[in-house]
């Protein structure tokens, strides 16, 4: 009985695989390349969603609309302190020039590579200034709300303001063509007053646009690009106000 | 196997007979029951398989809906001519040299071609300007808008009005193909109205574009050109 049991069991055994086996096999691959393609489409979806929270800023964003002004506001500030190195020998002006010119083109290069990662044209779809005229995060800002100080000399507090810009305003603290010219066609210690007056109003109006812009982002490129700007740009105001004293 | 049990008396084998029949009859009942039992189970089983496949599809799909539709899209927008096609836009394949002297250009105006070592600064004029400046001006990704000598004055205003505050070159041009040409760097457009949708897209698309072969060169502190308003 043990035998033939055992010689039953064991042609069971034989024969239970054996016959099942195809079906069996089929089965299991069924199974496993569900399972694969369940694990790949999980595994694919998370990894999509994740970058829900990410995506690259829009082009009517203050982000890119920063970029885009700020770049044009840079470009100033290089031929500005271009100019003035040219136009006088104190080394202490030539040297803060060449600080800024350096400076402003090396974060002007920035921008322009992040509207290129962001998939954005550099020309705008809408006149420049428009982000500044849109509300900040905290509901502040934005159209018709804010003073804005046109004098070139509150520097110290500016709120996130933008009540005074309007879509396709100049840039806060640019310089005017006949402002230019004028520096172009002075020399020595008028030069470097005319600079220093120039570059202290165009690193305000700076300020307030790096503000304008942390009050509206919270975007891991920009938010540490405008902090930066504005601790550097505060202490080289308290400088070149330092420097102009000197001059007067 | 080994041992036989002792053979047990008949009476007592019919009824153990009796009692093997009842037992079977009741092991068939059993078994019977047990059967059914096993299918029901296993019906239930495929119902609630079969339930839970059609959940587990349904799960699957969505996410892979809910993956597409959801996630920002790649950006479609690549500078300088890889984007959006502007109709009528004309490229062309110019070298970049530095030369003193005057150069014969391929396209008028000159869309790129060998230039004078000095740009010509960005911004408005109402005279003519160097051409072999001007040139070195798009090197550097600045649009060279040229418009007929005829061309009104308020629609010089307009065509004005639409252009950036910088990287931008507007003066009049002799012998213009159209009343008003937009030049970037190997890059033409024709247009005959101030209107013309195309000048919008045509700055969007080329202007500080990355395929000049100077992006982020300055475009001012070299010379300037006759009759510069601004």
């Amino acid at each position: 009985m043990t035998a033939s049991g055992d010689g039953v069991a064991v042609r069971d055994g034989r024969t239970g695989p054996v016959r099942g086996g195809g079906a069996g096999r089929a089965a299991a691959i069924v199974a496993a390349s569900v399972a694969l393609i369940v694990v790949a489409v999980v595994a694919f979806a998370v990894g999509r969603l994740s970058t829900l929270g990410e995506a690259p800023p829009a082009t009517t964003s203050a982000e890119a609309g920063f970029a885009r002004d700020m770049q044009t506001h840079h470009q100033q500030g290089v031929e500005l302190a271009m100019i003035v190195r040219d136009a006088t020998d104190d080394p202490d002006v030539r040297l803060l020039a060449y600080d800024i010119a350096t400076t402003q083109a090396q974060q002007a290069g920035q921008l322009y590579g992040w509207l290129r990662q962001w998939g954005l044209s550099q020309a705008g779809s809408e006149p420049s200034m428009t982000w500044m005229t849109r509300p900040a995060d905290d509901g502040s800002g934005g159209d018709g709300d804010g003073e804005g100080d046109g004098d070139g000399d509150g520097h110290a507090a500016h709120a996130a303001d933008a009540g005074t810009h309007a879509p396709g305003a100049p840039m806060p603290g640019l310089a005017t063509a006949e402002q230019i010219d004028a520096l172009r066609a002075s020399s020595g210690v008028e030069a470097e007053r005319r600079f220093l007056e120039l570059m202290i109003a165009h690193h305000d109006g700076a300020l307030e646009m790096a503000e304008a812009v942390l009050a509206r982002s919270t975007d891991d490129v920009v938010v540490p690009f405008a902090t930066s700007v504005v601790a550097s740009q505060t202490s080289e105001i308290a400088l070149m106000e330092e420097m102009l004293a000197a001059r007067s | 196997m080994s041992a036989t049990p002792p053979v047990p008396p008949k009476a007592k084998q019919q009824q153990k007979q009796l009692t093997i029949k009842q037992q079977r009859a009741e092991d068939r009942a059993r078994k019977l029951e047990e059967h059914r039992r096993r299918e029901a189970r296993s019906k239930r089983n495929r119902r609630i398989g079969i339930g839970a496949a059609i959940v587990g599809a349904v799960a699957i799909v969505a996410l892979i809906v809910a993956s597409v539709v959801l996630t920002p899209q790649p950006p479609s927008y690549s500078a300088g001519g890889d984007g959006t096609e502007v109709e009528g836009v004309e490229t062309f394949e110019n070298e970049s040299t530095h030369v003193e002297t005057a150069v014969d250009y391929e396209q008028t105006p000159p869309a790129g071609g060998p230039h004078n070592p000095a740009w010509l600064n960005c911004g408005v004029y109402t005279e003519q300007v160097p051409i072999e400046n001007a040139v070195h001006s798009l090197e550097h990704g600045a649009l060279w808008i040229t418009y007929d000598p005829a061309l009104p004055d308020d629609d010089v205003s307009a065509l004005r009005a639409k252009l950036p505050s910088t990287y931008v070159i507007l003066s009049p041009f002799d012998g213009l193909p159209s009343p008003i040409v937009l030049s970037g760097w190997n890059t033409q457009l024709q247009v005959d109205e101030v209107d013309d949708p195309r000048i919008g897209a045509f700055i969007e698309e080329y202007w500080q574009s990355e395929s000049v072969p100077e992006p982020g060169a300055f475009c001012t502190g070299a010379v300037d050109g006759p009759g510069k308003v601004s």
